[in-house]
């Protein structure tokens, strides 16, 4: 080992260097950019978002390509088996599964998306109005809550078809006035939760504007759970519509969704298999799409774990 | 503490008592009428809707109504004649509570642990496994899963009975029916929970100072993790006890779910009515328990002991 | 890694709280199971569940018949039976003045009567008959049982079933006291029935309704509106007493105070309320059940084991003549619908094959002069194959009337109730119709309150599902439908001469002339193509090989085990 001896040569003097201080080494990614980022990189989301984008398309086209029409019966091919005429086979009436499957997707899906997306805004904004204000607000809209909770659902679905007609904005409305109460409690407690923490104390104490605690500090932790809660919602706003199908309250015959396929495929279980296999095989494939995006956009909106490799 | 649980008991008798006003006109708003005979004359009409009292005004009707109801009566059911309400409930209520606690312990216990153990194994097989049967759980509707169940455990194999209540054996396959998708959602968001927590300083703290891992994560990460299972846990008590319709027809239980339901599709007022203050009382009451439960088991709560209240 | 064996841990703690909570009590190191304590507790009202049910269960040296139902009946107040099953429950536990046993008139209480001349006046001789309770029945019990009926305070959906009965109508609808009703009781042993118009079918129709029960007054007075609320708060006259209403279920008993106890073989019966025709199907086939009813999909499964019936329920379309919807009361129209629908597919598609299709208004089983209507008389109706070429025909005039020129133009709508099979009606008539006369066809479904509440009597439809069981054995209670002053006449369907024939009916006294006139009116109602007939139920049900001597009848009744027997 050779010890090298220094000497004021070796060194020079840079100076301050302004520019290069505030320099960053990685690229400046915004909060989306950087869920994006490690959303695409998680394979298992990365494939229920594929899934989701794949039915989504066969339940725009399917119908359309396809030779059948949805309402189209046959008394020759009535529990058909499925075969290459009949790619799902038929159901007890003759009608193509194919078709209807994909009709069906188009209603289901409508319904647990918008359901679900606008019964987690209308509770986000109140749940976090109540948490993070708390006092009378919060007093006056729990009571509302615990009113609303109270009403029956089949009571609201049942008034709401008589005066709008059954269809789907029907059933999308019926369950937005009862269905928005278990995100706003759960967003409601988190919020509660989280601004009991040190670091919403530490910007109270600065003098941070309210709103901006709400949307920079309170939003971002609660984002993950809330994801991960719509995504359990969707399942919830579809399996909602078929509880009402299987009442008999869904959308008008001939029409269908996935909850009604279900329903009628059900009691065929010990005649015709395929009748309840196949519309309950696309209803857990798209649970399943939607858990696991549900778990990768969790994962990307982590706040705690922005930044990190993935 | 006292002051608090006496406020929140006032203000949950004062939202029964707009949730029954509420309720009371908008079941009159329903189309249709009470006595859905197919044969009804309008002579035989008249003298039914006399006999409920539907003649006088409704305000009159409504103040009646409410006087029955601080006796604790709420009438005679218009679908089941010579019964009451109340007998109603009673004979159906145990059925739908039993199944409901049953459904309740096996997903809260079960949906826990799952939730844990995925938690702490996060990215191996065994949480793979626990992910799988919670996304199962939320992905079949229950009506399905019911009917399997039965098709399978109970004719196919001839291991379980096929339908009614009579015993522990017959109450498996309802109970698994009914639970699954309650042991899923805790089991998610127990999960999701969990990971969250385990960021937090506090952990690292405890884990500076030298604890072991089995007690942080017994004492300070499960405990804290809990909450938000139990925010859902309020409504979904009283949703779960009150029964659900699907499960009880495809098992033939005479719990309540079926009456109230039916009561919705004929029009029975005084039994949409009971039933209904009856869950809404039930509702209230879970969601004021579980509040107190929320002081009890969150430390921040306790210690704040603010003036708001608990979520 | 100590978490790993926090995970075994919780996973023992688990397995021990469902199998037992004492396992787990003596190792003190399992963490407390999370969430089990708070609402855990095995609750009081689990026990009280299990002890009731562990009650009774039927020892298999007794005869008990076990059979099931969809529905649960409403009441166990015969006065206040309104459904099929409400009164095939009072026809096993209460015993009218004859008794009608698939058709057949057999005396009950009453052991002789006499029929006056002009078919007015019965007179009843009553056998010595005791209650349940030992009481001996008394003509004062069946008096009471009729003005219980017909009293408006009562309130009972049925009574119009009393109204043949003189001044039936006046006390029903208040004007004159129940007193007034034409029953009265000379003595204990003597009933008199005054009929407001000689009624041919009266004792077949008392025979098979049980709000012509005898009632006791002491009883009804003691409970109040909580009268026969639970088996104990009655006494029961005829074959079978209720022990026991819970659970979904009814317990009968053999009633050893029936007069006629002999002829009955049974030792007790369950009826068990499933709700889902499926259940009931798996539960007969693991052996719970010895009959069960069989929902038409799963038919084909039991090809060579099943039996049938006609349960006497036909289904039809309601045409609103009266409808905004000018269409619809263009006759040509009517017959295009009619002739426009191939009823063999419609059943193919409707009733997985099951049901019977139609193309008459009166179910040819009923009682005619003296065969049944369907053996005496035939009416031309519409092929049930259908037939386009017509309907194509009928469909040209009804648009060239009506002022179309693309059929598609033609709207109509379909409203049925949201029950599965109703909706299925209505969805196959719907492909059917626009398949063969490509007019549009919408679908409207409302629920079972609103449609018999208010969208079939206000007349809020265009095309209107719905069914009708018959009350008694003849064809008046199928054409009544169509009588323009019946209240039942929800299509206000008009027709002079149907009116003319079926009053006619009323007061003609020949058995033959009567039916011809009948007959007629049911020709006319069908020529103006009033309602589009659809199907007869018929009734496929599944019963234990063990079990004889069940009968089944069309009207108000449609299973009576009442002299069943199982080969022991």
């Amino acid at each position: 080992m050779t010890e090298k001896k220094l000497s004021p040569e070796n060194f020079r003097i840079v100076g301050k260097n302004p520019e290069g201080m505030e320099k960053i080494t990685r690229p400046n990614l915004s909060f989306w950019q950087d869920a994006w980022r490690r959303l695409r990189a998680n394979r298992s989301a990365f494939i229920g978002l594929v899934i989701l984008i794949i039915y989504a398309l066969l339940a725009i086209f399917a119908p359309v390509l396809s030779r059948y029409g949805f309402s189209d019966m046959d008394a020759d091919a009535m529990n058909a088996l499925p075969s290459f005429a009949h790619w799902f086979g038929c159901d007890a009436t003759g009608r193509d599964l194919w078709v209807r499957l994909w009709m069906g997707a188009r209603v289901s899906l409508t319904i647990g998306l918008s359901a679900a997306t606008i019964n987690m805004c209308i509770g986000a904004i109140l749940g976090g109005l109540c948490g993070y204000y708390g006092g009378k607000l919060d007093m006056i809209i729990m009571r509302i809550v615990d009113i609303l909770y109270g009403i029956p659902t089949l009571i609201v679905t049942i008034l709401v078809m008589v005066v709008i007609g059954r269809g789907i904005k029907t059933l999308i409305i019926a369950m937005c006035i009862v269905g928005w109460i278990g995100s706003c409690r759960f967003v409601r407690g988190e919020v509660y939760r989280l601004k009991e923490q040190d670091f919403v104390s530490a910007a109270q104490v600065l003098g941070v504007p309210n709103a901006v605690i709400i949307l920079r500090h309170i939003l971002p932790n609660i984002m993950g759970l809330m994801v991960t809660n719509l995504c359990m919602a969707i399942p919830w706003s579809i399996f909602q519509e078929a509880f009402l199908s299987y009442i008999g309250l869904g959308i008008s015959p001939p029409n269908c969704s996935w909850g009604i396929l279900a329903k009628e495929g059900i009691k065929m279980l010990r005649v015709a298999p395929h009748e309840v296999l196949i519309p309950a095989f696309f209803i857990c494939t798209t649970m399943l799409a939607l858990n696991l995006l549900g778990d990768g956009l969790r994962d990307a909106f982590d706040p705690k774990l922005r930044g990190t490799e993935v | 503490m006292l002051r608090y649980i006496a406020k929140r008991v006032i203000a949950a008798i004062l939202t029964l008592l707009v949730l029954v006003t509420v309720v009371f006109f908008l079941v009159r708003l329903m189309p249709g009428e009470p006595f859905t005979s197919a044969k009804l004359t309008p002579v035989v009409a008249e003298n039914m809707q006399k006999y409920y009292g539907f003649d006088k005004p409704l305000a009159v009707q409504y103040v009646q109504y409410l006087k029955n109801l601080l006796h604790g009566d709420f009438g005679y059911s218009m679908k089941y004649t010579n019964r009451t309400v109340n007998d109603i409930i009673a004979a159906t209520f145990p059925f739908s509570a039993d199944l409901g606690i049953r459904a309740l312990v096996t997903a809260i216990s079960f949906g826990l642990v799952f939730g844990i153990i995925s938690a702490l194994n996060r990215g191996n097989k065994i949480d793979f496994i626990c992910v799988i049967i919670a996304i199962i759980g939320t992905s079949v509707p229950d009506f399905i899963m019911g009917a399997f169940l039965q098709y399978f455990f109970g004719i196919r194999w001839g291991l379980l009975p096929v339908a009614q209540y009579k015993g522990f054996s017959y109450t498996i396959l309802p109970t698994m029916s009914l639970a699954f998708y309650t042991l899923a959602s805790v089991s998610r968001i127990m999960r999701a929970s969990m990971l969250e927590v385990v960021n937090q300083d506090y952990i690292k703290t405890a884990r500076a100072k030298g604890l072991s891992s089995f007690r942080i994560t017994t004492r300070h990460q499960i405990r804290n993790a809990i909450m938000p299972v139990i925010t859902i846990l309020g409504p979904t008590v009283a949703a779960v006890l009150t029964g659900t319709f699907v499960v009880e027809s495809i098992f033939a239980i005479p719990g309540m779910g079926k009456y109230y339901v039916d009561s919705v599709s004929t029009n029975d007022y005084s039994m949409i009515l009971g039933m209904t203050v009856f869950y809404g009382s039930f509702l209230v009451l879970c969601n004021l328990l579980v509040d107190i439960l929320y002081g009890i088991v969150d430390p921040r709560v306790r210690i704040g002991g603010k003036a708001g209240e608990a979520p | 890694m100590k978490n790993k064996i926090l995970c075994v841990i919780l996973t023992a703690a688990l397995a021990a709280t469902l199998f037992g909570c004492g396992v787990y009590e003596g190792s003190d190191t399992a963490p407390e199971p999370i969430g089990a304590e708070a609402i855990g507790e095995e609750p009081g009202v689990s026990g009280a569940v299990s002890e009731s049910l562990a009650s009774e269960t039927p020892n298999g040296g007794e005869k008990i018949f076990r059979y099931s139902e969809l529905q649960e009946p409403t009441t166990l107040d015969p006065n206040k039976a309104k459904c099929i099953l409400d009164n095939e429950v009072a026809h096993m536990t209460q015993e009218c003045l004859v008794r009608n046993t698939a058709g057949k008139i057999e005396p009950g209480i009453a052991e002789s009567w006499e029929i006056s001349d002009d078919g007015l006046v019965y007179t009843f001789h009553l056998r010595d008959a005791k209650w349940s309770d030992g009481e001996s029945i008394k003509a004062e019990d069946f008096v009471y049982g009729l003005q219980r009926l017909m009293d408006p305070a009562t309130a009972s959906e049925y009574a119009f079933i009393g109204e043949y009965v003189k001044n039936g109508a006046a006390v029903e609808s208040g004007e004159k006291a129940p007193e007034e009703l034409g029953i009265k009781a000379p003595d204990d042993k003597t009933v008199e029935i005054t009929l407001d118009v000689a009624t041919p079918y009266f004792l077949s129709l008392m025979g098979s309704s049980a709000q012509y029960s005898p009632i006791r007054k002491d009883i009804v007075e003691k409970y109040g509106n909580d009268f026969a609320a639970t088996a104990e708060k009655n006494v029961y006259s005829g074959p079978f007493m209720i022990t026991r209403t819970a659970d979904g279920q009814i317990i009968f008993a053999k009633n050893p105070n029936y007069w006629n106890a002999g002829a009955i073989k049974l030792d007790g019966a369950e009826l068990n309320c499933i709700a889902e025709g499926n259940t009931a199907v798996a539960m007969y086939e693991s052996g719970e059940l010895d009959f069960v009813k069989l929902p038409t999909e799963t038919v084909v499964n039991y090809d060579d084991i099943d039996h049938e019936y006609m349960n006497g329920n036909e289904d039809y379309f309601y045409i609103n003549e009266k409808s905004d919807n000018k269409i619809l009361n263009n006759k040509n129209f009517r017959m295009a619908l009619n002739y426009g629908l191939d009823r063999n597919t419609y059943i193919k598609l409707a009733t997985d094959g099951v049901y019977s299709p139609c193309n008459a208004l009166v179910m040819p089983l009923v009682s005619g002069a003296e065969k049944t209507y369907g053996e005496e008389y035939t009416v031309s109706s519409y092929p049930l194959d259908g037939d386009m070429a017509r309907a194509q025909e009928f469909l040209k005039k009804a648009m060239e009337e009506e002022g179309f020129s693309d059929p598609s133009d033609i709207r109509v709508e379909i409203t049925t109730t949201d029950a599965e099979a109703s909706k299925k009606i209505a969805e196959v008539a719907q492909e059917l119709w626009t398949q063969a006369l490509g007019i549009t066809i919408t679908i409207r479904q409302v629920t079972y309150a609103d449609i018999y509440g208010s969208v079939l009597p206000n007349g809020d439809y265009e095309i209107g599902y719905a069914g009708w069981g018959p009350d008694y054995s003849d064809p008046y209670t199928y054409l009544e439908l169509f009588k323009s002053d019946s209240p039942y006449n929800y299509s206000n369907y008009e027709n002079a001469e149907v009116d003319k024939c079926l009053n006619a009916s009323r007061t003609e006294t020949d058995a033959k002339k009567r039916m011809d006139l009948l007959n007629k009116a049911e020709q006319v109602i069908l020529d103006d193509a009033a309602l589009v007939p659809l199907q007869y139920r018929q009734q496929h049900y599944l019963l234990n090989d063990a079990f004889s001597g069940l009968n089944f009848y069309f009207c108000s009744i449609n299973t009576d085990w009442t002299y069943a027997d199982k080969a022991l």
